[in-house]
């Protein structure tokens, strides 16, 4: 998990996994040119990220692919965010079958 | 368009594929869900919430090769939305690593700009099976039980 939030301590790491979330299955030259960065940077950050587990990459004939891969920012929400927030969402719940009722 | 998921499970790749074909153990990180079927290629599956007659997923398993790997399509029936997609792919591969088992969901044959709620739901899905079977517990996120 510390590999995740470093990754994630990075705006040019989130403008990427941005730039995935818009679209996914991007090439590297794709992505550079989305992003004002060299072609090194863009691979160096793209490393971080697949450490992290945050990109899946998939080759495509003579392309490699970049995949978002969502699902350790959803561990961090159902460890860290969802036991801090859950009592909000239960008291909003009960106002809106209150509303809805009368 | 195609989404990828992954997650690291410390597990054994028998006991992640029971926790996926098992209706009672999935029902228990599926939203609630129970996925019945016998699991031999060619076979039908079909999800429902507990004591409910309406089919919530339903498809075919195209292969079944039991623990490594599972393709199935994919009819999600819960919305009017989700219902006009028509069939996708959704592909379960198991690879073990050390103690643990990478877990590899590839939902694939999607209809670009098809709607989150189609694919969205397999990274709450993955979470609560890594916590059942990591602790035994159920997450208790809300939204992660919603059928139950």
């Amino acid at each position: 998990m510390d590999a995740v939030f470093k990754a994630l301590a990075d705006p040019s790491r989130r403008k990427l996994l941005d730039a995935l979330y818009k679209q996914d299955g991007q090439s590297l030259n794709a992505l550079g040119r989305r992003l004002t960065m060299t072609r090194f940077g863009v691979m160096k950050h793209l490393r971080v990220l697949e450490a992290a587990h945050l990109i899946i990459t998939k080759r495509a004939g003579r392309e490699k692919l970049h995949f978002l891969n969502a699902v350790p920012i959803r561990l961090i929400h159902d460890r860290w965010v969802s036991k801090y927030s859950a009592p909000f969402a239960a008291a909003l719940s009960d106002l809106k079958h209150q509303l809805e009722e009368n | 368009m195609e989404k990828l998921y992954e997650i690291y499970i410390k597990t054994t790749p028998e006991k992640l594929w029971d926790a996926l074909t098992n209706p009672d153990l999935r029902s228990k990180y599926n939203f609630g869900v129970r996925i019945e079927s016998d699991w031999t290629p060619g076979s039908h599956y079909e999800g429902k919430a507990p004591n409910s007659a309406r089919a919530l997923v339903e498809g075919e398993n195209v292969e079944v090769d039991k623990p490594r790997k599972l393709v199935q399509t994919y009819r999600a029936l819960w919305s009017d939305t989700a219902k006009k997609e028509g069939t996708s792919r959704v592909t379960w591969e198991i690879a073990p690593i050390g103690d643990s088992c990478k877990l590899t969901v590839i939902h694939d044959q999607l209809r670009d700009n098809a709607p989150a709620e189609l694919y969205g739901g397999h990274m709450m899905v993955l979470s609560g099976l890594k916590t059942l079977l990591e602790t035994g517990q159920k997450l208790t996120t809300p939204g992660s039980l919603m059928y139950t």
